[in-house]
């Protein structure tokens, strides 16, 4: 995998960024130690199987604590992006939603409720702006994910 | 007056307005004018683009940053993610030049260009360092007396310190200063910095382990102070520690500690509309809100 995690051989398995993610409580954990283990190892059956590295809460406290320069956070968006290539059913339906709205979120359906705060019914952001919006659609045309699977991505 | 682009994400315009109110109404009040960011995406959240496509992502993130740049101005955001995700996105292009050339080849259809001139700064960031707790403490007219709250730092705002860090990572303080400014009494307590576990995959993919990760902080919120309520400035932070304590109430064992985005309370403070800036909730805020405006 060519990424920016730092240099993960320097990795020896001492466990600091397990330690203080909030993930690793799970009862399935996310154990990232393990992660760059399996990365090392070139398990890849064992590793795009493993639904683990969507648990992360981005948080980011292991790329700050580990003592080798290694990069964790980056490992597991990373892993997320190996898996996404190699298997479209791991491809978040968020992407969807962004590419239809712009958002991850309904915005322009909070009318009422942002009328009722005093707010003018639609945010001044891409949902004001269709033709931006077409434009936005484009780009993102343009980009490996989008054009590997444009059945997801419709107008 | 100094100037920023408020950035508004998507869960704050679309299921939080109150505090977009907030924001609006209270950062001009103590000297921080905010102006529009218009044409703004997702920023993007990091479940989202950065899980499946980096290029992809960075165009996203570039697309926003492009909008602050088109105006001057650097951007000012409330949520943790968008900050982080924005931060990390921007310290990335600016190092590699080859991404940054990727990036402007994919905006170019839509006219812009990303250069790298405006910054994003986090909402506590812009009160403490520009605005300054003593300037907030004189321009309040109701000020929190006998109120006793607790913070909830946002995770995302404290690490990689070295790319968006702008507090003591290990010790933060900020957010504290600026509750203390409003006049509250602010309670420690042991698991302050604890994540409020709500962003991310982890309360998708195994809420109830999220759920009872999150319980150790309100038990210690319990037994350690005499909360009133809890000031968060991060709106997963804010949607997350009340939706967690209604849960945990169906237990039997009451949770109702109501949650308040800083803007909020800052906004209560300098005596704006409850019913425009903290009228959305799931644990009731009514009643802490009569305690601060005397009306009780």
């Amino acid at each position: 995998m060519e990424e920016d995690c730092g240099d993960i051989r320097h990795c020896f398995n001492c466990g600091t960024c397990v330690a203080g993610c909030p993930a690793s409580e799970a009862d399935n954990p996310l154990l990232i130690r393990r992660l760059v283990r399996m990365v090392l190892l070139g398990l890849e059956d064992k590793l795009l199987d493993d639904g683990t590295p969507w648990m992360c809460v981005t948080c980011t406290a292991c790329e700050e604590m580990c003592p080798m320069g290694v990069k964790p956070f980056e490992v597991g968006l990373a892993i997320r992006r190996w898996q996404s290539r190699k298997d479209e059913t791991y491809i978040p339906p968020a992407l969807v939603e962004i590419f239809e709205t712009g958002h991850t979120q309904p915005v322009e359906k909070a009318k009422e409720l942002r009328r009722s705060v005093g707010l003018e019914e639609v945010p001044p952001t891409i949902v004001r702006n269709q033709d931006l919006l077409k434009k936005f659609r484009e780009m993102l045309k343009e980009t490996t994910i989008v054009k590997n699977n444009d059945y997801m991505f419709k107008e | 007056m100094p100037k920023y682009g408020l950035f508004l994400g998507c869960n704050m315009p679309a299921i939080r307005p109150d505090v977009e109110r907030a924001m609006r109404l209270a950062l001009p009040a103590v000297g921080a004018e905010v102006v529009d960011l218009e044409g703004c995406t997702c920023c993007p959240a990091f479940g989202t683009f950065p899980s499946a496509d980096e290029n992809a992502s960075l165009a996203v993130s570039a697309w926003n940053l492009s909008v602050a740049e088109g105006k001057g101005l650097d951007a000012v955001v409330q949520c943790g993610s968008c900050y982080s995700s924005l931060r990390l996105a921007r310290a990335k292009l600016l190092h590699d030049g080859e991404k940054r050339k990727i990036v402007n080849e994919l905006l170019k259809g839509a006219g812009k260009k990303y250069e790298g001139t405006s910054t994003v700064r986090h909402v506590i960031d812009v009160l403490y360092n520009d605005i300054g707790p003593d300037k907030i403490r004189e321009a309040i007219k109701k000020p929190l007396n006998g109120i006793h709250a607790v913070i909830q730092y946002p995770c995302h705002t404290r690490y990689p310190s070295e790319v968006l860090g702008f507090d003591n990572p290990g010790r933060p303080r900020m957010l504290q200063a600026l509750v203390e400014a409003l006049g509250a009494k602010v309670d420690s307590y042991s698991r302050e910095l604890q994540c409020c576990g709500g962003a991310g995959g982890f309360a998708r993919v195994a809420y109830q382990d999220a759920v009872k990760f999150a319980k150790k902080k309100f038990d210690a919120i319990k037994r350690e102070t005499q909360a009133d309520l809890i000031v968060v400035n991060c709106i997963t932070c804010l949607m997350h520690t009340e939706k967690v304590q209604k849960d945990l109430s169906k237990g039997g064992e009451e949770f109702s500690i109501p949650v308040f985005d800083y803007a909020q309370i800052l906004a209560l403070c300098l005596g704006f509309d409850p019913k425009e800036v903290a009228s959305i909730s799931v644990i009731p805020k009514d009643k802490v809100i009569e305690k601060i405006l005397g009306t009780a």
